[in-house]
């Protein structure tokens, strides 16, 4: 908890092992740079399908999710199956969404007490700089 | 004739009739001042000196008098309007009182007649009063039985003139209203609105076409029948309580029949004193309504989620470049720097095609439609696609039938459609592939294939790629950019151009689309 790599990192923060789910690449590719040059293990999936096959195998600390991907409801199914999965019960989820905050409650016509039994930790609204996510990550990992 | 003249002092027995009441009716001489118009009176009569007598009596009571000797000379007087009565001798040379009473009816005039005469006998009492004439008054008379008499006439007349008026007025305000009745009932009845209504006990008393369909029933099966009873158990049931005992004069709504939504209302009418005299409900499906509303919260989320993704990315490009991520060695950043550049540019083309979108949603297009020849559009299309063309090794072919008639559509419209199939028939294409535009005329149209050797389309997305942000998501569609408006702006422009697009595609196996435009 205490060994930033270069010297970006607070000093009580990681290394984590972050997974971002993102349909898109460059986004991927910025949290990438951004959070590896602070020390942490940065995982990108870009689709559903990928962060389904590569949470077999990762115990991530925290994993962002972004909410449109294929569908426009993607991030909440992705993670009610994903916290199904004993080892992700308490890892904290922070959904992405340009417009979640706004319309959050609109996802409950997809299936009662959707938003709840996501048990998601943090909506974040996008866009949303390295730092804000880190700010939202130290918060929630502290 | 034989008759004597009006002889004051000579007996003067009463007329039969109602004659006697003409006596006792007011002084003579004020009917005609009451009147606005003095009454006017017709004195038919062959003999000279009766003539003059009456018509002198009459005059000097301030009544207009004309007189004519015979029927066919009283006749030619009533040609004119204007006579209120007419006094008639039995005896005329060409016709008698009650004949020429029978032509004075057939002409329509409203006249009061009275009967004079010398030959006074029950028989033609009778005669003259089942043909309807007014009066009968035997000879010889005195001058105030035959003031009386008029009088009487006069005021009969102005009796008569109100009942007719009065009974005009009834029939035209019982025609008035069974008319407005009618238009009312066909007025609700054509609503598209279901509109039912109860008295005040709770009893059905109107329920139009619309309400009838929902309730699956005919007008005369609802009708009169209590509204608890007609709805329970049906799509309505819920609507029992608030109809038969609202909170309020006036309860809104909302109730789902089927696939159907439908805004409720249920209003309570009164009388001036305040009770209440029954209920309204009605029914307004709101279906397209909040269909529309919803696709059209889909297509501003999805706009939204389109405009925000690509400044996520940059921003956060930015950031990393601003943050030193990866040191100081500039170099280090530039592929992300150069991705960058790419989503600001695919940023301002979704712009400029959200403007081309909403300009295809106008009902008419900037400019007007004009007469245009196909070839050299479908040349400078894929001309603008020179560049890619080469960088991935596509050949572009162009076969356009020889005597091909102009199509009809403004050319902005019809270059935005080209552009954009010509881009996607190079964007989706294999690196080697190519593309093919050709163009005949098929009936009353000229039709442009636009077609690829490209990806193609699965099947149960066919219909999908028409709908605006729609983008198959497949390994082989990573990495192209696009707004997903492209095909939703051609079919729009196409059919607002009197055209329609059609679409031939498989995976993999490469895409037609069809323009059909007027010829």
């Amino acid at each position: 908890m205490s060994d930033p790599a270069n010297g970006h990192g607070s000093a009580d923060s990681g290394p984590w092992t972050m997974l971002f789910v993102d349909d898109d690449t460059d986004f991927l590719a910025a949290q990438e740079a951004f959070f590896g040059s602070r020390g942490h293990k940065v995982v990108t999936a870009d689709s559903s399908a990928d962060a389904l096959e590569i949470l077999e195998a990762l115990n991530p600390d925290i994993v962002f999710l972004d909410l449109m991907m294929e569908r426009y409801d993607s991030g909440f199914r992705l993670a009610h199956e994903l916290r199904k999965r004993e080892h992700l019960k308490d890892v904290p989820f922070v959904m992405l969404s340009g417009v979640a905050r706004e319309t959050g409650e609109r996802f409950d016509q997809e299936g009662k007490g959707l938003l709840s039994w996501t048990k998601l930790d943090r909506f974040v609204d996008k866009p949303a700089t390295g730092r804000q996510l880190l700010a939202v990550a130290e918060e929630l990992l502290s | 004739m034989s008759d004597p003249a009006a002889k004051p002092g000579t007996e003067a027995p009463a007329a039969p009739g109602s004659a006697g009441t003409a006596a006792a009716a007011p002084g003579p001489g004020t009917e005609p001042a009451a009147a606005a118009a003095p009454a006017r009176i017709l004195v038919v009569d062959d003999e000279y000196g009766v003539r003059s007598a009456v018509a002198q009596i009459l005059e000097l009571e301030g009544y207009e008098v004309a007189s004519a000797a015979s029927g066919e000379e009283a006749l030619a007087l009533l040609a004119s309007p204007g006579f209120d009565i007419a006094l008639l001798d039995y005896r005329l040379p060409d016709t008698d009182g009650l004949a020429l009473h029978k032509d004075i009816l057939a002409t329509g005039r409203q006249i009061m007649t009275c009967m004079i005469t010398a030959y006074a006998d029950i028989d033609l009492a009778c005669a003259a009063t089942f043909q309807g004439i007014d009066f009968f008054l035997p000879k010889p008379f005195m001058p105030d039985d035959l003031l009386n008499v008029v009088a009487t006439l006069v005021k009969r007349r102005q009796a008569r003139a109100e009942e007719e008026r009065l009974r005009r007025e009834h029939e035209a305000s019982l025609l008035a209203l069974a008319e407005e009745k009618s238009q009312t009932h066909s007025l609700i009845s054509s609503l598209r609105d279901a509109v039912l209504v109860i008295n005040q006990t709770g009893d059905v008393v109107l329920a139009n076409q619309a309400m009838t369909a929902l309730l699956e029933s005919t007008e005369p099966e609802v009708l009169r029948r209590p509204v608890a009873g007609l709805l329970r158990g049906g799509p309505l049931a819920s609507l029992i309580d608030t109809l038969e005992s609202p909170a309020k004069d006036r309860t809104i709504g909302q109730l789902s029949i089927g696939e159907r939504d439908f805004m409720t209302s249920i209003v309570t009418f009164r009388a001036e004193d305040g009770s209440a005299l029954g209920r309204i409900l009605t029914l307004s499906d709101i279906s397209q309504v909040r269909r529309l509303a919803m696709e059209k919260e889909k297509f501003i989320r999805t706009m939204v989620h389109e405009l925000k993704s690509p400044l996520g990315a940059v921003r956060s490009i930015i950031e990393v470049t601003t943050d030193k991520s990866m040191g100081d060695d500039l170099e280090a950043y530039l592929p992300l720097l150069r991705r960058a550049e790419t989503r600001i540019d695919d940023l301002v083309q979704l712009i400029s095609d959200l403007l081309s979108l909403s300009k295809s949603e106008q009902a008419k297009a900037a400019s007007e439609p004009q007469l245009l020849e196909v070839a050299p559009l479908v040349e400078a299309a894929l001309a603008g696609q020179a560049e890619h063309l080469a960088a991935r090794g596509i050949t572009a072919s162009v076969q356009v039938e020889p005597g091909l008639p102009p199509v009809l559509a403004p050319i902005e419209d019809l270059e935005l459609i080209l552009n954009n199939l010509a881009g996607n028939a190079v964007k989706y294409n294999r690196v080697g592939g190519s593309v093919t535009i050709s163009a005949r005329h098929e009936g009353e149209w000229v039709r442009i294939d636009v077609e690829d050797t490209g990806i193609g389309i699965a099947a149960e997305n066919v219909d999908q790629v028409f709908t605006e942000f729609f983008r198959e998501k497949r390994p082989e569609t990573k990495g192209l950019e696009g707004s997903g408006l492209g095909l939703s702006i051609v079919k729009r422009l196409t059919e607002r151009a009197g055209g329609r697009l059609q679409l031939a595609s498989g995976l993999g196996e490469g895409s037609v689309f069809s323009v059909f435009l007027p010829a």
